[in-house]
C-alpha cells in the first residue's frame, strides 16, 4: 500500500473523537473527496442537473403552465405547440405540466426509498457487522436470501398484494432495496471494528453501543453515501417501471413511468406522448448515474 | 303441394310482420308452421349467401383466410368446449347450435329446422334437421343436446357459467344438488329429432338463448374417451361449418371445411389460420400482410384511416356493449342516494367519449340502439341529463355541500385494452371538475377484480357489460338482479327492480315484456343503481381481397364480435389485383 493513498479509517484513527464528516469541521478524507468530486466534470454536470430537477420537483406549482388534471377534450393528442410546447395527451392535458408533476413525484420515491432503504439497511448491517457470532449469522442468512430473489419481481410481487400508490412505493422499494446497504455496512463494520482507534475507545471505557454510534458508524459513511446515490436513481427508475406495467402510481397522479406506458401503443401515431417522458427518464437516470459515479471516485480513488 | 318459399319472401314476411307489431320470435313461430305445412323453402335456405363477384373478378384459387390481432385470439383458448365453459375462447364455428344469430343480431334457425311453443311459452320444441353430421360422419340428432345441456347442469362437469340454462325446469336446482335425478331436468329428446324444452315458466326469449354459446353441443362420445382433452386437434369431433385441423398452444389454429357439415356446399373457405397475437402487436401483423381481417385498437385506427393507402379498409362494426359506473351503495359516499344523483348529472358524456376516439358512443340507458328492449325515453334521460349546476346542487345537505369533505375515492377497473383506461380517466376528470370529487384510479388485474367485484368491495367501479345474447333478459337479469346468487357486480338491491325482471322473464308477449324492462331501468336509474356512460363500438380493416363480410339493416359491415359469431361460413377470397 503506498502510504500516501488515503486508506479508511487511518486518517481518522488519528483523531478517533471526531463525530461525523462534514466539510466545517472536516476531515482530511472529506475535504479531499469533495476536491475531487468538484473536479470531476460529469459529475457537476449530473449534479446540476440533479438540482435542477429538484427544484422542478419543488417549485411545480409555480412552473406547470396548467394544472396536471385540466383536461381539454376539444384537444386531444396534440403535437408539440406555442400553446403547449410537449403536446397534449389523451384527455387533452398539457404534457409539460403532467411532467413537472412527474419530477414530483420520481425525486420523492427516489429521495423517499432511499430513506426507508437506509432506516432499514444501515442499523442490520451495522448490528450483524459489530455484532458477529450468531445475530451476525442469521442476519447474513437473511440478506443472502433476500439477494437471492430477482429484485423488480419481487417489488411488483409486493406492489400487488399491497396495491398501488405512493406509499406503497415506498415501502416495496424499501423492503427489497436494504440488503445491498446492509452489506456495504457490515463489511465496513468488520474492516473498522479491528482499528487501533476502536480498541483505543474501548481501552478508554467506551460502551458497545458508544463505539457502535460515535466510532464505527461515521467512519463506515462514505460507502453509504455511494450506495444511496446509486440507490435514487434505481428507485426512481423502479417507480416507472412499475407505473409502466400499471402496478405503480395511480392516475390522474402523473408519473413519466405512466406516461410512457400509455403513450407506447400510441407511438407511431402520437409520438410525442411517450417520447418525452421517456427522455425526462433518461436524462434524470443518466444525470444520477454520472454524479453516483463523481461521489464513488471521489470517496475511493482506488477503484479508478 | 305448397310452393318452396324462398329467402327473400321470408324476410319481406318478417319485415312487413314487424311493421304490424309482430315480434321476431312470434314470426319464427309463423315461419316454423309454413315449414311444418310441408315447404321445402325453409330447409333448403342456405347456410350462407353464393359469392358475389364483379365482373373481371374471380375467385382465389386458394381459400386460405388469415385472420386475428387487435383483441380476437389475443390468448391461446382454454378449449373449444363451450359446452363447459362459454367463455373457453374457442373458435365457435367449430359447433352449430339449434339456432344461430344473423348479422342483424336475430335468432335464426340453424340445425333446428322447426320451433315451435305452447301457448304460453313454457314449452318448446325444436325439430332437428335430420341431414347435420359430426365430423366423423356420425348424425348430430336431438339425443345430443339433451345430452349436452344436462352435462352444463350437472354439478360433477363444473361448468362455471351454467346459469345461463337455469330457465331450463329443474336446471337450477340439479346445478344445485338439490335434486340428483338428471331425468327430472326439463330437457328431453322425445325422439332422435325432437328436443322438447319445460322451462321453469313461460320464457319468451327461450329461442335466442338457444342461439347463445350456452346451448352449443358437445360430442359425448369424445367428451366419454379423452375428458378435458377432447377438444384437442388430435381429439375433436364438431359439427360446424369447420373442423380443427392442428392447434398449436399460443401460436396459431388452422380450421378446414368440414366435409361433413349440412351447408358445406355454401361454405367457400377451404383453411382458416388463426394466429395467437397478442394486443400489444397492434396491427403490425395486418400491415405486414401476415393477416387478411383484424380488429383494431385505438392507437392503430387513426394510423390506418390516415392512410389513404388503407383508409377505404377501415370499417366500424357493433359490439354491443355498455360502460357504466356502479357507486357501490353500501360505502361511502354512495351510500348518499344525493351523491349517487350528483355522480349520475356530472358525467359530461358527450366530452368523455371523445377521449375513445371513436370506439364509444354517449350512453342513457343499459341497451344500446337497435336492440329489443333499447330505451329513448326523455323521462329516464332526464333523470343523468349533464347538468353541471343541477349535480352541485344534489349535494346540498349532505357532508359532501360544495364538493368538500370528500372521503378518499378509489374508481377500480380491470385491466384491459382498447381505450377502456383513457375512457375512465376522463370520468376522474369531470368528476373532479364538476363535483370536486378526487378520485385515484386503481387498475386491477382481471382475476382479482373479478373475485372483489363479486364480492362487492369495491368502492366505486368502472365497468362493461357486452351483451352476450340480444335481449332485455340478458341486459338486466343477468347483470342486475338482485337475487342472483352469484357473479352479483354490485351491492344495490331493489325490491322493485326485482319484481320487473320477473315479469319481464315470466311474459310472453313481447310488447309487455318490453315495458317491464323499460319500468325497471327507470327505477335503476332514478335510485342510481348504475350510471351508464358509454356503448362500446368496434373497428376493423380487411384486406381488399376479402368478401363475403355481411351487413346489418343499417348497412354496418358486421364481424365476429360478441353476439354474431358465424362470420367465416359467409366469407370468401378474390384473386388479388
Amino acid at each position: 500500500m503506498v502510504s500516501s493513498t488515503p486508506v479508511f479509517g487511518t486518517d481518522v484513527a488519528l483523531s478517533p473523537r471526531s463525530e461525523a464528516i462534514g466539510p466545517a469541521r472536516g476531515t482530511s478524507l472529506t475535504r479531499d473527496a469533495f476536491r475531487r468530486l468538484v473536479r470531476n466534470r460529469l459529475a457537476m454536470l449530473g449534479l446540476i442537473v440533479v438540482v435542477l430537477m429538484c427544484l422542478t420537483a419543488i417549485f411545480a406549482d409555480v412552473l406547470a403552465p396548467y394544472s396536471y388534471t385540466k383536461t381539454n377534450f376539444g384537444r386531444l393528442n396534440e403535437p408539440p405547440s406555442a400553446q403547449h410546447w410537449l403536446g397534449t395527451d389523451q384527455l387533452g392535458r398539457d404534457l409539460l405540466s403532467r411532467m413537472i408533476y412527474g419530477a414530483r413525484i420520481s425525486m420523492i420515491v427516489g429521495l423517499g426509498s432511499q430513506a426507508i432503504v437506509v432506516l432499514i439497511g444501515v442499523p442490520i448491517g451495522a448490528l450483524s457487522g459489530f455484532a458477529g457470532g450468531r445475530l451476525d449469522l442469521v442476519l447474513t442468512r437473511l440478506i443472502d436470501v433476500m439477494y437471492a430473489f430477482p429484485r423488480l419481481l419481487f417489488v411488483i410481487l409486493l406492489m400487488s398484494m399491497l396495491g398501488a400508490g405512493l406509499v406503497n412505493i415506498f415501502i416495496a422499494i424499501g423492503l427489497t432495496g436494504w440488503v445491498f446497504i446492509a452489506r456495504q455496512t457490515r463489511a465496513q463494520m468488520l474492516a473498522i471494528k479491528e482499528k487501533d482507534f476502536v480498541g483505543g475507545a474501548r481501552a478508554l471505557g467506551a460502551g458497545g453501543w458508544r463505539i457502535l454510534g460515535r466510532h464505527l458508524l461515521p467512519n463506515a459513511m462514505s460507502p453509504i453515501i455511494v450506495a444511496v446515490t446509486f440507490g435514487i436513481p434505481e428507485a426512481i427508475f423502479t417507480e416507472a417501471a412499475l407505473s409502466f406495467i400499471g402496478v405503480g402510481i395511480n392516475p390522474p397522479t402523473p408519473s413519466w413511468g405512466q406516461m410512457v406506458g400509455e403513450g407506447q401503443q400510441y407511438l407511431r401515431t402520437y409520438w410525442h406522448l411517450c417520447v418525452f417522458p421517456s427522455i425526462a427518464i433518461a436524462v434524470t437516470m443518466l444525470a444520477f448515474t454520472f454524479l453516483g459515479d463523481g461521489v464513488r471516485d471521489a470517496f475511493d480513488p482506488r477503484q479508478q | 303441394m305448397t310452393p318452396p318459399i324462398t329467402d327473400r319472401q321470408l324476410d319481406l314476411l318478417a319485415e312487413r310482420l314487424g311493421s304490424v307489431g309482430v315480434g321476431r320470435r312470434d314470426f319464427l313461430l309463423v315461419a316454423a308452421g309454413l315449414a311444418a305445412m310441408g315447404a321445402e323453402g325453409f330447409n333448403a335456405r342456405p347456410v350462407s349467401a353464393a359469392p358475389k363477384l364483379a365482373p373481371g373478378e374471380k375467385l382465389a384459387k386458394d381459400q386460405t383466410f388469415r385472420y386475428g390481432g387487435g383483441g380476437w385470439y389475443q390468448v391461446d383458448p382454454a378449449s373449444h368446449d363451450f359446452n363447459k365453459d362459454l367463455y373457453c375462447q374457442g373458435q365457435v364455428t367449430l359447433f352449430a347450435g339449434l339456432m344461430k344469430f344473423n348479422a342483424d343480431f336475430q335468432a335464426v334457425p340453424y340445425l333446428a329446422e322447426k320451433v315451435s311453443s305452447n301457448a304460453d311459452g313454457s314449452v318448446w320444441t325444436f325439430t332437428i334437421r335430420k341431414d347435420s353430421r359430426w365430423s366423423d360422419g356420425s348424425p348430430v340428432s336431438a339425443r345430443d343436446f339433451e345430452w349436452s345441456w344436462k352435462r352444463q347442469l350437472d354439478p360433477a362437469s363444473a361448468a362455471p357459467y351454467a346459469s345461463f340454462l337455469y330457465d331450463i325446469k329443474n336446471g337450477e336446482a340439479f346445478n344445485k344438488k338439490q335434486i340428483t335425478d338428471a331425468g327430472q331436468v326439463g330437457v328431453k329428446a322425445t325422439n332422435d329429432w325432437t328436443l322438447e324444452v319445460t322451462l321453469e315458466g313461460p320464457r319468451g326469449y327461450f329461442p335466442v338463448l338457444a342461439a347463445y354459446l350456452a346451448a352449443l353441443p358437445a360430442h359425448r362420445a369424445s367428451v366419454e374417451k379423452y375428458g378435458d382433452k377432447w377438444t384437442e386437434a388430435a381429439n375433436i369431433v364438431c359439427n360446424g361449418p369447420f373442423v380443427l385441423e392442428s392447434w398449436e398452444h399460443n401460436k396459431q389454429m388452422v380450421l378446414r371445411r368440414n366435409k361433413h357439415f349440412f351447408g358445406a356446399k355454401d361454405v367457400t373457405l377451404e383453411k382458416v389460420v388463426i394466429p395467437i397475437i397478442g394486443v400489444a402487436a397492434g396491427a403490425l401483423p395486418y400491415d405486414g400482410n401476415e393477416i387478411d381481417l383484424t380488429s383494431l385498437q385505438v392507437a392503430d385506427l387513426r394510423r390506418l384511416q390516415g392512410d389513404p393507402r388503407t383508409a377505404r379498409q377501415v370499417f366500424r362494426y357493433p359490439f354491443p356493449g355498455t360502460w357504466y359506473l356502479l357507486p357501490q351503495t353500501t360505502k361511502p359516499p354512495f351510500d348518499n342516494l344525493k351523491v349517487r344523483k350528483a355522480v349520475a348529472h356530472a358525467i359530461d358524456r358527450e366530452n368523455v367519449i371523445k377521449v375513445a376516439q371513436g370506439f364509444a358512443l354517449p350512453a342513457h340507458s343499459m341497451i344500446p340502439p337497435g336492440f329489443p328492449g333499447a330505451l329513448d325515453d326523455p323521462k329516464v334521460r332526464a333523470l343523468q341529463k349533464f347538468d353541471p349546476k343541477l349535480a352541485m346542487s344534489m349535494l346540498k345537505g349532505t357532508p359532501f355541500e360544495g364538493g368538500k369533505n370528500w372521503p378518499k375515492i378509489v374508481l377500480s377497473m380491470r385491466d384491459e385494452p382498447l381505450g377502456a383506461k383513457p375512457l375512465a380517466e376522463a370520468v376522474q376528470a369531470v368528476l373532479l371538475e364538476n363535483l370536486n370529487m378526487k378520485t385515484e384510479l386503481e387498475v386491477l388485474e382481471p382475476r382479482v377484480f373479478r373475485e372483489r367485484l363479486w364480492k362487492q368491495d369495491l368502492q366505486f367501479v368502472w365497468i362493461r357489460w357486452f351483451m352476450d345474447y340480444p335481449d332485455p333478459h340478458n341486459e338486466y337479469f343477468d347483470t342486475f338482479y338482485g337475487k342472483k346468487t352469484t357473479g352479483r357486480r354490485q351491492a344495490w338491491v331493489n325490491a322493485d327492480f326485482d319484481r320487473e325482471l320477473e315479469a319481464g322473464r315470466d311474459t310472453r308477449d313481447t310488447k309487455a315484456r318490453l315495458a317491464h324492462y323499460a319500468k325497471a331501468e327507470e327505477i335503476m336509474q332514478t335510485d342510481v343503481g348504475y350510471v351508464p356512460v358509454a356503448w362500446v363500438v368496434r373497428y376493423a380493416a380487411a384486406k381488399p381481397w376479402v368478401r363475403g363480410i355481411e351487413r346489418n339493416k343499417q348497412g354496418e359491415q358486421v364481424v365476429e364480435g360478441n353476439i354474431y359469431l358465424n362470420m367465416l361460413p359467409h366469407l370468401y377470397l378474390v384473386e388479388r389485383a
